[in-house]
């Protein structure tokens, strides 16, 4: 959904929310799949669960990323401390579009 | 519902690069299929199974090869596609609409479907050894499989590869090199994963009245196929599971009337060596928790031909390569590798994150 990547490139995270039964489109859609009416952006809650991490050590993809659940959608976020455990609260600090064109949802420990 | 049969299988060699444009590479093993007592009057249906986006190239790898089949078109559903060919042949022909289908795979190691790039929710860690990479480390977490574990995997299906004249991969790796291997993202290792390159396959399907004039024709049994999404975040709920492949694997079992405990030799999705062992479990080869310590069993022989480790991973070839490879041991033609009395086989194949997942099941 290019409006979502529109938000997403000045560091907004909406989510495509239908505009009937507000069921979440994830990954962003214009549609709800489950009532298939129309979506429109809207904010929600940033801080999640991390459910999993590791780390990359590939050339130009190192870090440490893990799956977190959020606001009842899942996406895998990058982080920037080692010092994390599974289960632990995390907040979206900042989203966007990197300069290789990917998507990125950084995340914190909501207390560090 | 007409019954459908496996009588003829080729599998190029596998290359980092065959020299080969991808239909040339096509053509490969389709024409040994007709060199060998197979006339392309006969086939009615021409399905190609590929991510690569050329355009109409089914129908262009049927003219090359001089057939004028019924039905000829492509299939991508990316690291399945193969399999979900088979799927769609085996429909044709069941139903009647066509006596015999041929199912080409053909792949360059540089298909855009080593990528799935629509797929968001992966944030800027979207390559699949990263998801594979947090499926190994909740299942370490849960239930304590072990690094070793994995890397033996890799050990097993090198040493079956080295077997596999058609495999990317010739020489036996031990333990230690894959242990101390370059970390590609923790715990998964170079030696853990699979690598793409140019391969083809193809199979020949066909109806129960043409595999009469057969000696020993190869039954498909059973095909169970489900699609859960095709993101990552939405493929599964426990991340110690492909739950597209329990699925799959059940209707596969029901409709061959079979259990687990039926199967002699299975072709798995090995890409990376967790999905190898998540496989023991989701297929119920292994309680669940316990595929760590199935990778030493020696009951089923699991991935004989080297699997996707072994030979490579041509996405689109994959699934076709992995019949081909079962049709073989149950036929007794697996030459060096030959699973003394087989009699039922199993492929197991997935894609993008098991997001969607194929169990066949097929039987002498």
């Amino acid at each position: 959904m290019q409006e979502f990547i529109e938000h997403l490139k000045k560091g907004e995270f909406r989510m495509p929310t239908c505009t009937s039964c507000g069921g979440k489109a994830w990954p962003p859609s214009h549609r709800c799949p489950y009532c298939l009416s129309k979506t429109s952006l809207k904010k929600i809650g940033t801080t999640g669960i991390l459910l999993e991490f590791t780390s990359s050590h590939i050339k130009g993809k190192e870090g440490i990323f893990g799956l977190v659940e959020m606001s009842g959608i899942k996406l895998v976020g990058s982080f920037g401390t080692g010092h994390l455990k599974e289960g632990m609260k995390v907040r979206m600090k900042e989203c966007g579009v990197g300069s290789d064109g990917t998507a990125f949802y950084y995340f914190m420990p909501t207390k560090a | 519902m007409r019954r459908v049969a496996i009588s003829s299988w080729a599998t190029s060699k596998f290359a980092k690069d065959s020299g080969m444009s991808l239909l040339e590479l096509a053509c490969e093993p389709c024409a040994e299929i007709l060199k060998n007592g197979v006339s392309g009057k006969e086939i009615d249906a021409v399905l190609f199974s590929s991510c690569a986006t050329d355009q109409y190239s089914s129908t262009i790898i049927s003219e090359m090869l001089g057939m004028r089949p019924k039905v000829s078109h492509r299939i991508d559903n990316l690291c399945n596609s193969g399999t979900n060919a088979v799927t769609s042949a085996f429909a044709m022909i069941a139903s009647g609409l066509c006596d015999s289908a041929l199912i080409i795979g053909a792949e360059k190691a540089d298909s855009p479907g080593n990528k799935l790039l629509w797929d968001i929710t992966r944030g800027s860690f979207m390559f699949p050894v990263h998801w594979a990479a947090i499926f190994a480390k909740a299942h370490m977490r849960k239930h304590g499989t072990t690094e070793e574990q994995m890397a033996r995997v890799s050990v097993k299906n090198h040493k079956n590869a080295a077997r596999n004249p058609q495999a990317l991969f010739k020489k036996e790796v031990t333990l230690n090199e894959v242990m101390n291997s370059k970390k590609i993202a923790d715990p998964i290792k170079l030696l853990d994963c699979s690598a793409p390159c140019d391969g083809a396959s193809a199979v020949l399907l066909v109806s129960e009245g043409k595999a009469k004039k057969l000696d020993n024709p190869v039954w498909i049994k059973g095909i169970g196929q489900q699609t859960n999404s095709a993101s990552f975040a939405n493929a599964t709920g426990d991340l110690t599971t492909i739950e597209a492949a329990k699925r799959a694997a059940r209707y596969a079992f029901e409709m061959s009337r079979t259990n687990p405990s039926h199967i002699d030799v299975a072709e798995l999705h090995d890409a990376f060596t967790i999905l190898e062992i998540l496989a023991y479990e989701d297929l119920g080869f292994s309680k669940k928790g316990e595929g760590g310590r199935f990778v030493d069993q020696h009951e089923i022989a699991i991935n004989p031909r080297g699997g996707i480790i072994g030979c490579g991973h041509p996405i689109g070839t994959t699934g076709v390569a992995q019949v081909a490879e079962v049709a073989s041991q149950l036929a007794g033609k697996a030459g060096r590798r030959q699973v003394n009395g087989c009699k039922v086989g199993l492929v197991h194949n997935l894609a993008a994150a098991g997001s969607s997942a194929t169990v066949i099941i097929m039987g002498a």
